[in-house]
């Protein structure tokens, strides 16, 4: 064989171009389903779950494997580091902070890389978590059998909730002194709101998309909630399959403001002194700056037809966790004492003594607009509205199929 | 292989006399092992991203099942191509952004150059009053991250659109600043213009500084006017600096997030930047790699431009080891108006931003500027749990001091290995000027630019995930921050080694040859010394852009290698203003710091040197 220049050239082009498409390519998961199988019936975990389970074993086993890694898409959950490991000592908690499309980027493409790092993730983003993640088997559902008749079953199947948290309307009381200015959604789109209503960009904000998105899934009520405004039936523009597009549609033709951030969303509705204030859409939870920044917001709690639009967040065990028990005795910790009821008195603040104590994984979102999955837990102060409200859930079926088109419709109709 | 004779009489090319010969002549065309060395190096680490862009645009993508459920994840597709470019779509994705970005991107970047060219020239070439103190400080808006001005803006040109307080301006004058003022192009454009300026300012007072003005003088005794001195002299002579900063400028802008985010969205004006940013949010890789290619082919095609306008020319040499002076121009009466001038925009781009920060993280209740609200307790108090969630102030927050410390790691070792290796390809580029290597190397030490920083934190997290042949798995490690930080400023330090290396001729190299002094010694007395001014500045503006860089390192990030962004980032998530204000505040007084040490140093070892040649 002869050996010349442009033979020598291409061999080092082509291993460049192999070691290139090697790197590129997704890495080959060797065996993956079967150690997957092992690890799920080593630890009880997935199709191997049990209805009861020897609690203070598993704790054992949790301080023997010595740490808990989570990925979260809220950084409050770091206030949890000292209580935690004080109350288990010898499990340390190691936490990823990284918001809900990181959380399930970093797990997607570690696991890809069969790499298995993490032991509970936690995050919204209904559609991803259940069809990419839970449906895809790489993470799983997991209920400590002493909680499972405490929560009820829809806020554990087919994923085990950690909070439940809304997207509502907010008004200003200085402003509005006899009540909230609006009794149905659709005058949202009519021209005395022109330009005063505002929303968290649903494009980068994912409670912001679900929020929408669950007003959206209602089409038949949306289109009877029109009706009982105007006495007319709904016509939809060209294009536009249904009542609940066609909110989407007019709500941008009718100047509604986008805001990057949420709380600042809340503080232009709510700060005092305004005569012709903004109506927020916003996230719930963002009535608590009320007391932190002087805000003199209120929430609607008669919209027609829904004034909350609740999301939930998910916590799960990752596949081939490295601490399944470890990850098993947060997810009950993140599910708050045992010992609380609803006759339990929690005052604040909420992350000190006795009330952490009682709260557990809870505390740092025992806020108005916040609910945990449990039905024996007391709704924080000021959150007590939250029966009150007619609301709607977002489905992870709906985000999955019919999310990007919202997005798509929001996008073209949001340009100028 | 056995060395045997060929038949044809030819001499084998793997004899050992041939290969000592080639190896001889290699030795003397060290440019050619460096450029093939950098070439193999940069090839991994930017084609792979490249690809795996390339990759994900024509494949189907699990998001997509959204659209066509029968769709298979993973298998060739033309959607997303035809989605971004003929649906209905396209105007809203594609057109009206795009139209946006370059807008954008010519409004700022021509700002931004005669602004900075201009300031540059009163700097390195008049006796304007205080040059020491203002040069120094004229980089200080480049330090901030590019927000903060957004921000100031925003404090004082806010409206009722986005009610909540009123601006400054609203309060002080009871006029509502109209929409075009407060939102979308115009404050973009001046914000951006603000901020961009420095680098045509760095750029151009490098290259000014090495001009001679004997050549100038030789014009005027050639009876030539004084524009056209700078016309036909001075100009020409920039003209690499010129390219160069205009290319960086335009190109940066068409990334640029933050900013157009903040005062772009209220007014529904949306860029480039914002709908990949967008489209990766929702982790729509399809629409998102996608527009990124189209950012790389318009980067592409702003290179080729550059590199022809510059090609065509090919001398550009000011360092010759001849004679060498600089002439200041007399101001004249000028002197005083352009001093103030410069005192006018440095409070404008220096001072405000940085009261505002100051102010707002001394805030005891956020958002009241009155002063029975100031309190230090942000930055000395110990953790109260009525406020900022109980979370300790700056000098008591082992968070903050941490991170504090990787920031400044991740600045130097950054710094530090962009400069070696922007000197090497600028060495390999210029000295094998007009061959392919030296093509092929000068456009991939420019790729990475054009990636979108997010998307290529993204992308790295997949390739560093898993060990590579030699290389372990980086990912969680310090060294991939190190790692994506050289490669995502190459295409900075790269323009400046080349800007540096086409001003050296290669006599003085070939000087030293002929006496037999050996690469290394060449590079270290003639090379480094000579280009020393350009790479500085190319190192420091690295080390400032890794101390501020976040949305590059935001997916690598872990609580073992957080940085002070990182830290930010997350105080701005859980809306702790005064918190997040704190800390940037200290972030740039700290970019400030060490900056001004560092060319204070430059200064000092540069002068030195040149006094010896």
């Amino acid at each position: 064989m002869k050996f010349t220049y442009s033979t020598f050239m291409r061999t080092v082009f082509g291993a460049a171009t192999a070691a290139v498409l090697s790197t590129a390519a997704t890495p080959i998961m060797a065996d993956s389903a079967s150690d997957l199988e092992t690890w799920m019936k080593a630890n009880a975990i997935g199709t191997h779950a049990m209805m009861e389970e020897n609690w203070s074993d598993i704790v054992a086993k949790a301080t023997a494997e010595g740490e808990v890694v989570i990925y979260s898409s809220s950084g409050r959950i770091a206030k949890l580091k000292d209580h935690f490991e004080a109350l288990y000592p010898g499990i340390t908690l190691t936490l990823f902070d990284l918001g809900s499309v990181k959380t399930i980027e970093k797990t997607i493409r570690e696991q890809d890389a069969g790499i298995y790092q993490v032991d509970v993730v936690t995050t919204g983003n209904s559609g991803s978590v259940i069809k990419e993640l839970l449906e895809k088997g790489r993470i799983f559902n997991y209920v400590p059998a002493h909680m499972r008749d405490r929560i009820p079953a829809e806020n554990r199947d087919p994923l085990l909730y950690r909070v439940n948290e809304a997207i509502v309307f907010f008004y200003n009381t200085e402003a509005n002194p006899d009540g909230a200015p609006i009794k149905n959604v659709w005058e949202l789109t009519m021209p005395d709101l022109k330009g005063k209503v505002g929303i968290k960009n649903p494009m980068s904000s994912g409670s912001s998309l679900m929020g929408l998105a669950a007003l959206v899934q209602n089409p038949d009520e949306m289109a009877a909630a029109y009706k009982r405004l105007t006495g007319e039936d709904i016509v939809l523009s060209e294009g536009v399959p249904d009542a609940g597009f066609e909110f989407v549609k007019r709500l941008l033709a009718n100047d509604v403001v986008i805001f990057k951030s949420g709380s600042k969303l809340a503080d232009a509705a709510g700060k005092a002194g305004q005569t012709d204030p903004l109506i927020a859409m916003t996230n719930m939870t963002y009535i608590a700056r009320n007391d932190a920044k002087g805000n003199v917001n209120a929430i609607m709690t008669d919209v027609d037809p829904f004034s909350k639009m609740v999301y939930p967040t998910y916590m799960s065990i990752a596949a081939n966790a490295p601490h399944p028990n470890a990850a098993k005795v947060m997810i009950a910790y993140l599910l708050g004492n045992p010992e609380m009821n609803l006759d339990s008195k929690i005052e604040k603040p909420y992350t000190k003594g006795a009330a952490f104590d009682m709260l557990w994984g809870l505390a740092p979102y025992y806020d108005a607009g916040s609910v945990s999955p449990r039905a024996d837990v007391p709704l924080p102060a000021g959150g007590e509205i939250w029966g009150e409200m007619k609301g709607t859930t977002i489905t992870a079926e709906f985000m999955w199929k019919q999310g990007p088109k919202l997005r798509d419709f929001w996008l073209i109709n949001s340009s100028n | 292989m056995v060395s045997t004779p060929d038949a044809g009489g030819k001499p084998n090319p793997w004899s050992g006399r041939n290969i000592a010969y080639q190896a001889y002549r290699l030795k003397n065309k060290p440019e050619l092992i460096i450029g093939v060395m950098c070439l193999a190096f940069l090839a991994f680490v930017v084609l792979v991203p490249l690809f795996q862009i390339l990759r994900d645009a024509f494949t189907f993508q699990s998001y997509d099942l959204s659209y066509n459920p029968e769709g298979e994840v993973g298998a060739f597709t033309l959607f997303h191509f035809d989605r971004v470019f003929f649906q209905p779509i396209s105007k809203a994705l594609f057109v009206k952004p795009l139209i946006n970005s370059l807008s954008m991107g010519v409004a700022v970047t021509t700002i931004g150059i005669i602004v900075g060219s201009g300031l540059a020239w009163l700097m390195v070439r008049t006796n304007v009053y205080f040059k020491e103190v203002f040069g120094a400080m004229l980089v200080f808006p480049y330090m901030m991250p590019s927000w903060v001005m957004a921000l100031a803006w925003l404090s004082l040109f806010r409206n009722d659109r986005i009610g909540g307080s009123e601006g400054v301006m609203t309060s002080v004058f009871g006029v509502q600043a109209p929409n075009w003022i407060a939102y979308g192009f115009v404050p973009i454009v001046i914000t951006l213009s603000l901020h961009y300026y420095a680098y045509a300012y760095l750029l151009i007072s490098g290259a000014l500084a090495t001009v001679d003005s004997e050549l100038e003088e030789a014009g005027a005794t050639a009876g030539m006017g004084k524009w056209k001195r700078i016309r036909v002299i001075t100009m020409p002579l920039l003209l690499p600096a010129l390219g160069s900063a205009v290319v960086l400028t335009f190109i940066r802008i068409l990334g640029t997030f933050g900013t157009p985010a903040l005062l772009g969205l209220p007014v529904r004006f949306f860029t480039f930047s914002t709908q990949i940013y967008a489209s990766i949010n929702a982790r729509n890789q399809g629409d998102a790699y996608v527009l990124a290619l189209v950012l790389i082919i318009l980067a592409i095609t702003f290179i080729w431009i550059n590199s022809r306008i510059i090609g065509v020319r090919k001398s550009y040499v000011t360092m010759t080891g001849k004679g060498f002076r600089k002439k200041e121009s007399d101001l004249g009466k000028m002197r005083w108006p352009a001093t103030i001038f410069v005192i006018l925009f440095l409070c404008l781009t220096v001072v405000m931003p940085l009261t505002l920060l100051l102010w707002e993280s001394m805030t005891l209740i956020p958002g009241d500027y009155s002063w029975n609200n100031l309190s230090g307790y942000f930055w000395y108090g110990s953790g109260n749990v009525d406020l900022a969630y109980g979370e300790p102030g700056v000098i008591h927050n082992k968070g903050i001091l941490g991170a504090l410390g990787n920031s400044i790691k991740l600045g130097f070792l950054a710094a530090l290995f962009n400069g070696a290796l922007g000197l090497l390809v600028g060495y390999a580029v210029v000295r094998g000027r007009g061959g392919k290597l030296s093509k092929a190397l000068e456009g991939i030490a420019f790729a990475p630019y054009i990636f979108p920083s997010i998307a290529l934190g993204a992308i790295y997290i997949g390739m560093f995930s898993s060990s590579i042949g030699p290389i372990p798995a980086l990912y969680g490690t310090f060294t991939i921050l190190v790692l994506i930080t050289v490669i995502k400023n190459l295409p900075f330090t790269s323009r400046t080694g080349i800007a540096a290396m086409l001003q050296i001729h290669q006599s003085l190299e070939e000087t030293a040859r002929v006496q037999g002094i050996g690469w290394f010694r060449r590079m270290l007395r003639i090379i480094i010394p000579l280009s020393m001014s350009g790479l500085v500045a190319g190192m420091l503006l690295t080390f400032i852009t890794a101390m501020r860089e976040l949305s590059l390192i935001i997916l690598l990030l872990s609580p073992g290698n957080m940085v002070l962004t990182g830290v930010i980032f997350g105080y701005q998530e859980q809306d702790m203003a005064q918190h997040s204000a704190a800390v940037t505040l200290m972030l740039v007084l700290i970019i400030i710091t060490i900056s001004v040490i560092v060319k204070v140093m430059a200064r000092g070892a540069g002068t030195g040197r040149l006094n010896t040649t």
